[in-house]
Order: C-alpha cells, then sequence, then structure tokens
C-alpha cells in the first residue's frame, strides 16, 4: 500500500508542473502586453502614480521582463507562498479576497456532493431492484430530463417561481445572509444562510444527482449479470440478501472515482450558479475578475482550482486503491 | 470494406428499434432545417411581392427601385407571400417591447422590440454551428494524439497519458472562459476554444481502443508486410474504433451546446447582435418579475436540443453495444 501512495504521489509532481506551467503561459502568450489592457474601468488610474507603481509590481510578479523559464521559476515560488499579487479591482492582495470566497465555494460543493451521492445511491439500487417497474420507468424519464436540463436554466426559473416576481416570494433573490441591523443570535443567523442556501444547491444539485443515480441502476445492473451473482442466487440466497451483501459493495467501487470527475465540473458550474444567486464565492469572484480583467485573481483562482481538482483525484485514486486491491498489486510490477 | 458497411447497417437496424432515439434524431433533423432556412423561415421581406408592373422576390434578390420600404404595410397594395415568421432577427420596434406572445408575435417580443420567435430561429444557427465544429476540432486532436500514444505506446503512451491528465485537472469551463476573457469572446474564439480544451475524452477512447487493436493479427500482418504507420491506423485501425468515437462525438455536441449557451448566458459567447439562445436568456433576467416568456422560451429550446442530442447518442450507445441493449429492455 504504502508503495503504491508513494508512486502515487510521486506521479503528482510532473503533473502538477504541467498544469503551472500552461496556467503561467497564458499570461505570457496574451495578444499584446496584457498589463496595457488595464481594466477598462480604471481608464483615469492609468496615469496616476500609484497605477503604475502597481502595474509594475504586476509585471515583476509574472516576471514579464524576464526569459519564459525564469519568469515561470520565480512566479512559481511566489504561488508556493500563496502570494498571488494585488487584486486590480480594489488593491488588496489577491490572497485576502481569495480568503473570503473559498470557503463559501467550498461548503456550497461540499452540501451538494453530499446531497448527491445520499439522494443517488438509494435511488439507483431501488431502480434496479423494481427493474423495469412503474417506479424504475419514471424515474428514467425524471433523470434524464434532469440530466438535461440546463443549470443557469433552472436557476433563472426557480428565482421567477420562487423569489418574488408575479408567482411565489419564499426565497431571498441572492447574497447568502439577509442585511438585518445589529447582533442576530447564532441560531437565526444559520437559520438565514440555510435558507438563503437552498436555491443555489437545488440548482448545484440535481444535475450530478440524475447522472449519479442513472450510473449508479446501470452500474448495478452490470454487476448482478456478474457469474458469482448467479452462484450466490443458485445457492439458495435471497433476492435481497444478495443484492445488498454481494452486488451493492461492488457497484460502489467506480463511484469513488466518478467523485474526481465531477468535481472540475462543479467548479465550473459555480461560476454560472454564484453569478445567478449573487453567492459571493469563488465562482462570483472569478466571473467579476474575468468581466474587469483583473488578471492577478484569474490566474490565482485557475491556479487554486487546478490544484484543488488535483487533490480530489488523488484522493478518489488512492480511495480507489484501498477498494480495490486489484489497482495497486497492478502498480506493484 | 462490405464487412464494415454491414456492421454500420447493423447498427442503424438497431438504432431504428428505440423509438425515443428516433425522436431525438427527428428533433435534430429539424433543427438542422431550420438552421440551414432561417432567412427563409423568419425575415422581414417577402418571399414574392406582385406590383402593377412585375413581380419580386425581394427575400432572395436586391431591388434598389424597392429601396427600403416595408412591404409588410397595409398601404402597399399587390399579391405578397411573407414567410411564417415575418420578422428579421436584428429589426427592433420601440412601440412593442417586451409584449407576450400574442398572434402578431407568437413568442413574444424582447427589450427591444425585436420579435423573439425570429431571434430564436436565427439562434439555433449558432448552436448548430459551435456544436459540429468545435466537437470536429476536438474529435480530431483526440484521434490524432489517441491513436499516436495507443499504436506506439511505451514513452510516446506515458507521455500523452500525462499530458492528458494534466488538461483533465483544469476546469474545462473556468479554462474556457479565461482564454476567452484573454483572447477576446467571438464565435470562431468560442469554437476554438472548445476545441483545444475538449479533446481529452476522445483521446482517452480512441487511445484504449487502439491499445486493444495492435495486438491484432491483421495489424501485426500489415506490419510485417512493411505498411506506413499512417496507412495502417488511419485506413485500417480508425474504421474500427469509431463507433464508441461518435458516440462520444454525439454526447460531445450536447454538452458543447450547453457550453455555448452558459458563455453565452455570461456574456462571454456570441456577440450582439449575432443572436444566440443563451443570450436571449441572459437578456431575460432584466425583467424576470414579469416577462416569464423571455425565460423560458430560450431555456425550453437549449433544454429540448440538448435532450435529442443525448437521446441519439444513448440510442447510438446501445445499438453499438448489444449487449448493454438487452440488459436494459
Amino acid at each position: 500500500m504504502s508503495r503504491y501512495l508513494i508512486k502515487r504521489l510521486l506521479l503528482i509532481i510532473p503533473t502538477f508542473l504541467g498544469i503551472s506551467l500552461i496556467t503561467y503561459s497564458m499570461v505570457r502568450l496574451a495578444p499584446g502586453d496584457y498589463t496595457s489592457l488595464r481594466a477598462t474601468g480604471g481608464g483615469e488610474l492609468k496615469t496616476t502614480a500609484a497605477a503604475k507603481q502597481a502595474m509594475e509590481e504586476e509585471r515583476k510578479l509574472y516576471g514579464l521582463d524576464r526569459p519564459i523559464m525564469f519568469g515561470y521559476a520565480e512566479w512559481l515560488g511566489k504561488m508556493l507562498t500563496l502570494d498571488f499579487g494585488i487584486s486590480r479591482k480594489d488593491g488588496r492582495p489577491v490572497s485576502a479576497r481569495i480568503a473570503e470566497s473559498l470557503p463559501i465555494t467550498l461548503a456550497l460543493n461540499v452540501i451538494s456532493m453530499v446531497l448527491v451521492y445520499i439522494i443517488s445511491i438509494p435511488a439507483g439500487i431501488l431502480s434496479a431492484l423494481w427493474k423495469d417497474s412503474l417506479y424504475d420507468r419514471a424515474s428514467s424519464v425524471v433523470l434524464f430530463i434532469l440530466y438535461s436540463l440546463p443549470s443557469f436554466w433552472v436557476g433563472l426559473l426557480l428565482l421567477l417561481l420562487l423569489s418574488g416576481g408575479e408567482f411565489l416570494n419564499i426565497f431571498p433573490l441572492g447574497g447568502i445572509v439577509s442585511d438585518v441591523p445589529g447582533p442576530v443570535p447564532w441560531w437565526r443567523l444559520a437559520g438565514d444562510v440555510i435558507w438563503h442556501l437552498v436555491l443555489p444547491v437545488v440548482t448545484l444539485t440535481y444535475g450530478g444527482f440524475a447522472f449519479l443515480a442513472r450510473y449508479m441502476r446501470a452500474n448495478l445492473l452490470e454487476v448482478i449479470s456478474q457469474q458469482y451473482i448467479t452462484t450466490a442466487r443458485a445457492k439458495g440466497l435471497g433476492v435481497r440478501r444478495v443484492l445488498f451483501i454481494h452486488a451493492f459493495r461492488n457497484s460502489l467501487v467506480p463511484l469513488v472515482t466518478l467523485m474526481a470527475s465531477i468535481l472540475p465540473g462543479l467548479l465550473g458550474g459555480s461560476v454560472i450558479i454564484e453569478s445567478i444567486f449573487s453567492v459571493p464565492g469563488m465562482g462570483l469572484l472569478a466571473y467579476e475578475a474575468i468581466l474587469s480583467r483583473d488578471i492577478p485573481v484569474i490566474m490565482a483562482i485557475a491556479s487554486i482550482s487546478a490544484v484543488l481538482t488535483l487533490v480530489g483525484i488523488l484522493v478518489a485514486d488512492v480511495m480507489y486503491s484501498v477498494v480495490d486491491p486489484r489497482i495497486r498489486l497492478e502498480a506493484k510490477v | 470494406m462490405s464487412a464494415l458497411r454491414g456492421y454500420w447497417l447493423n447498427v442503424w437496424i438497431q438504432f431504428k428499434k428505440n423509438r425515443l432515439a428516433l425522436g431525438g434524431l427527428a428533433v435534430v433533423g429539424v433543427l438542422f432545417f431550420v438552421a440551414v432556412f432561417a432567412p427563409l423561415i423568419a425575415n422581414d421581406r417577402p418571399y414574392v411581392y406582385v406590383s402593377e408592373s412585375r413581380a419580386y422576390f425581394p427575400i432572395f434578390f436586391n431591388y434598389p427601385e424597392l429601396g427600403d420600404i416595408d412591404l409588410r404595410s397595409e398601404k402597399i397594395k399587390g399579391f405578397k407571400l411573407f414567410p411564417p415568421i415575418a420578422y428579421s432577427y436584428s429589426e427592433y420596434d420601440l412601440d412593442s417591447i417586451v409584449l407576450p406572445p400574442s398572434g402578431a408575435h407568437w413568442l413574444g417580443t424582447d427589450e427591444q422590440g425585436r420579435d423573439l420567435a425570429a431571434r430564436m430561429i436565427h439562434g439555433t444557427r449558432v448552436s448548430i454551428m459551435v456544436g459540429f465544429i468545435a466537437v470536429f476540432i476536438y474529435v480530431s486532436i483526440g484521434i490524432a494524439v489517441g491513436a499516436m500514444a495507443g499504436y506506439y505506446g511505451g514513452m510516446v503512451d506515458m507521455i500523452v497519458s500525462r499530458i492528458i491528465e494534466i488538461v483533465i485537472c483544469f476546469p474545462t469551463f473556468f479554462l474556457i472562459l479565461t482564454m476567452l476573457a484573454l483572447v477576446g469572446p467571438s464565435l470562431v474564439n468560442v469554437m476554438v476554444v472548445i476545441g483545444i480544451t475538449g479533446w481529452t475524452g476522445i483521446a482517452r477512447i480512441v487511445r484504449g481502443e487502439f491499445l486493444k487493436l495492435r495486438e491484432m493479427e491483421y495489424v501485426q500482418a500489415s506490419r510485417s508486410l512493411g505498411v506506413r504507420d499512417a496507412v495502417i491506423i488511419f485506413r485500417h485501425m480508425l474504421p474500427n474504433s469509431l463507433a464508441p468515437v461518435l458516440v462520444s462525438a454525439t454526447f460531445g455536441i450536447a454538452s458543447t451546446i450547453l457550453i455555448e449557451s452558459s458563455l453565452s448566458f455570461l456574456g462571454f459567447g456570441v456577440q450582439p447582435p449575432t443572436p444566440s439562445w443563451g443570450d436571449i436568456l441572459s437578456q431575460s433576467r432584466d425583467f424576470m418579475d414579469f416577462a416569464w416568456w423571455l425565460t423560458l422560451i430560450p431555456g425550453f429550446f437549449i433544454f429540448i436540443t440538448i435532450t435529442a442530442y443525448n437521446l441519439v447518442g444513448e440510442g447510438f450507445q446501445d445499438a453499438i453495444n448489444p449487449r448493454a441493449f438487452r440488459s436494459k429492455r
């Protein structure tokens, strides 16, 4: 096991270097000298001495006046010490802005991920258990529809139907907390935040849920068709026992790796969902940074989310090797 | 070759058994028709206009003598045959802004009084173009890269696999947004950026197929006969590994259309005045509290389109993999 772990950890290094090199070359290859593409809103800022100095600092951060390899090495060093430079928008350190928004996005995604697994595993099992029943057919249709629904449309429709407008007014329009003056007891605050998070979480969850439940069903049916299941049935075990003891555990294996493939999608999806519901997380930060060409912020988010994804894939791989010994045995050979 | 033709015929026979997939294919066909003939379906000029002296075909030709006159006006007498939707996609009318669907405007109008139906019909062109061209770009890259890795194996395979792993780690949607922010949003850039970020799935499939195929006797035989690598790869191995690639490409079109509309929704896609479904949906956000048609209709079109491609993809998948097909029934 430890040998597999070490090998897997070492493999991360070239991947990380590759990711950071691509990220870095995006700044280098941007058409023109990108520091001259100063935020469109800050036209008058351009002439001030302070802005000139900020631009100079940015050129230094990315080593733009140096050969690419040196610039890259230096930039990488700064990334590793979490020095992402200064945001062009408000002049605050990028790391501070990210420290504010990252927890919100992580919380949203973790909640949604947990919900996805909690709902879709039983839903998929029931479908496979009652294959071709009315439930199975109905849920197949519903899941297929959910799977094809564009999340930004669902988000807008939820707002349209449930947050004011001509219809119901149950949920707040956006943000993560109400604007109430004065101190609020923590349980009220918590309730308020949860209330604000309902619609974003629903929008973030339904797609992954539809995908995973369909996958779970197909996967379980695949396992059931294996010979050892037939053997278990032939020696007289009941359907339920075979399903839950023999089939279920084996069908869980691919679900572990799926987590890794859902992860990058969730971060991308946050951009859309957070901008619809005005949730002040990484997605909204990224969206606003891209709109105002706040390159230090864009670069920091690109690096961080790539590293997070890398970690997610690593965790999934290690878990995979825990549940399926064949993987690490193969790696040993 | 005839064996191969027999294979595809079989796939089609299997595919035809799946009614939902056939329905999806029909929707795709209709969308194609609408995209190709959009200017003939929604246009402010008539197909035919017969005045006292002669016949005009304003939709097909320009007539300087007709000038800018609006032939829809009641004052102009003569025989006129208009397209089903007698509005162009860019024509604004400030007297009829944000109108709900009615006899005059089947799907209502937007904030500049433009006919929503005309804009939806012309928007079909963008989604189909981006869907097919971007997927074509990344399928080509994926086949080239995957075939190389699978055919040569060893060191080449190691390097390619590592590159694939690196590209997968990037949150694709965010990468696309960042690149578009740097190169500037436009129809061509959207297609190229989606094309160069989306190839990893195809490359993995092709690599896997080629790793299997290169041990086959016919490939070994071709090699020992001294056939060039390129011929073995493209003429002998590729046709035998194409089916899963095409299935994946069909699903790819669905997700590319989704990405394009998300990009346009965020304002990084196709730029106005070219109508795009995502952009129309995004415009609706300012009038969301009362103009339900502006939210409902574009989203519904996107949904139906994605569903149709997904249904075709599923039918296709079941058709090339009869074992899975049987277990599904």
